[in-house]
């Protein structure tokens, strides 16, 4: 095993917070969802399975039998479920008639195993939401992301009450918003210093504050 | 490959400053070594950033000396020793140097062209016999492309898809037989597709002045009433959606690597610099005031 310090990125010795608090982080960042649509998920799964396994390895040590337990079990339930959602909900809902072949062309799609699949969805008879579906998830897996958010998009529009279609859609656009605000961590990403306009206003409201209580803080308003 | 790939600068430390200039110097010298020192002109980030990459993912710590170079006489500078991974993103900045030339030389007949590729016939040549299959599997793709350009393709993803490939052999190649080589050919894969395209849009202007392809104006169909400002409005946002999705895909194929050694200076690349680098091309429509370290 490696040093369970190292797989977290925290110093030797760190307060059960600080191990909580990285914890946390490298979940967030390893976790499968956001692997879901990536040709490396297996990889991301072995990074978590290391992760769990590092801190667990620390929360025994911790002598904070509890806790740990509380925040494994949390973490477990957490893991179960969306693996419950990725067996039933994920495949179930909207296609009774062909959702077997639709599992298929997921699996295939997850195994890499790219031309096939595209020969299946190739030989769908009718261009309609489900295919636009597949077929944006396979050219998601393929890189071609233009066309994979075309058609996830018309999958969408063509059937806006289905969870599934619009959770693919709504994946790549929190994936592309979050690179975009830099959220995975680095430095504490891009809007971590208070700004003018935030400065202001609780200024402001500790002046309101002041003044409902009788004082002032500042005078001119 | 273009010279994109940079750190955003004002967030680096010098330090950090200091040992990637290292790594862009050293590079540098092993082009000297392998194509004569007029070979160096060709130096890019990119394969700056590929040899601080490769590097990184080996436990031998960085190690460098003060030294003075040809280039910069005056102050001696921080240049890390050569290593494997430093030789082979020279040998990787010369074969594609020498393919731009050609490429340059194809589309737009500039007399540089030939003039250049005579500078580095040499090096090319022992690259070639180096790597064989390497510069095979990237001669293959350059074809597809070539003719895909010819055929005037009319999907940025079909047009950008050789180019990644390029980029995803480099990357894989320098790590075949481990497990990094996957993820690494991911990177590849998708700062080859966000080179290419990056490059396309900030070459919309110069490609509708000479009338040569460009993927973005083909799959959107500029036309001549519609003036160049309103066109690159119009599409800004569909590809800077494909940007942002290449670098969100490298950057989680970043994750997953065990770097070993100069891990800020790759985050502040792969986090900001290449943010940075996008958001220029896209807003201001050329890269200004480009300057070499």
């Amino acid at each position: 095993m490696k040093n369970p310090y190292e797989v977290l990125g925290i110093k030797e010795g760190a307060s059960i917070d600080e191990i909580k608090k990285a914890y946390r982080e490298l979940v967030k960042k390893y976790h499968p969802d956001r692997y879901m649509d990536n040709p490396l998920s297996g990889l991301a799964e072995e990074k978590l399975r290391e992760i769990n396994e590092a801190y667990d390895y620390l929360m025994k040590n911790a002598n904070n039998n509890n806790q740990r337990n509380q925040q494994y079990q949390r973490q477990q339930q957490y893991q179960r479920q969306q693996q419950q959602q990725r067996n039933t909900g994920y495949y179930g809902s909207g296609f009774a008639n062909d959702s077997q072949f639709v599992n298929q062309v997921k699996m295939m799609i997850q195994n890499g195993n790219l031309a096939q699949a595209q020969r299946m969805v190739d030989s769908m008879p009718n261009r309609d939401a489900t295919w636009n579906y597949l077929q944006g998830l396979l050219f998601l897996r393929r890189g071609w992301y233009d066309r994979a958010n075309a058609h996830l998009q018309r999958a969408v529009q063509m059937e806006p009450s289905n969870i599934e279609y619009r959770d693919a859609l709504s994946r790549i656009n929190n994936q592309y918003t979050g690179y975009r605000q830099n959220q995975h961590y680095y430095r504490g990403g891009y809007n971590t210093s208070p700004d003018m306009c935030n400065l202001c206003t609780t200024l402001w409201c500790a002046d309101t504050m002041c003044e409902c209580c009788g004082g002032d803080l500042i005078a001119c308003c | 490959m273009f010279g994109y790939i940079t750190p955003d600068k004002p967030d680096l430390r010098i330090c950090e400053f200091e040992v990637f200039r290292g790594y862009y110097c050293s590079v540098c010298k092993s082009i000297g070594k392998q194509a004569g020192h007029r070979g160096r002109i060709i130096l890019t980030y990119d394969c700056a950033f590929l040899a601080l990459l490769l590097d990184s993912l080996s436990q031998t710590p960085t190690a460098g000396e003060k030294k003075r170079c040809m280039i910069h006489p005056i102050n001696k500078r921080y240049i890390v020793d050569s290593n494997s991974a430093i030789e082979y993103s020279s040998d990787i900045n010369i074969l594609l140097a020498y393919y731009n030339l050609k490429d340059k030389w194809q589309d737009e007949k500039k007399i540089f062209g030939p003039a250049g590729m005579l500078v580095l016939r040499r090096g090319y040549k022992r690259v070639k016999k180096r790597y064989p299959d390497l510069v095979k599997n990237i001669e293959e793709q350059l074809n597809t492309l070539f003719e895909l350009e010819q055929q005037n393709c009319e999907s940025i993803d079909e047009a950008s898809e050789p180019f990644a490939n390029i980029l995803k052999i480099i990357f894989k190649f320098a790590m075949n037989y481990d497990s990094a080589g996957e993820t690494l050919g991911w990177i590849g894969y998708n700062l080859g597709k966000w080179i290419y395209l990056l490059d396309a849009y900030d070459d919309i202007e110069d490609n509708i002045k000479s009338g040569s392809y460009n993927p973005i104006t083909a799959q959107y169909k500029y036309n001549e009433k519609e003036g160049l400002q309103s066109f690159r409005k119009r599409t800004r946002e569909k590809v800077e959606f494909v940007l942002i999705y290449c670098l969100s895909e490298a950057e989680k194929a970043f994750s997953l690597l065990d770097i070993q050694k100069n891990k800020s200076i790759l985050e502040n690349i792969i986090y900001r610099g290449l943010l940075t680098r996008t958001r220029a091309v896209l807003q201001i429509g050329a890269s200004s005031n480009e300057k070499s370290v």
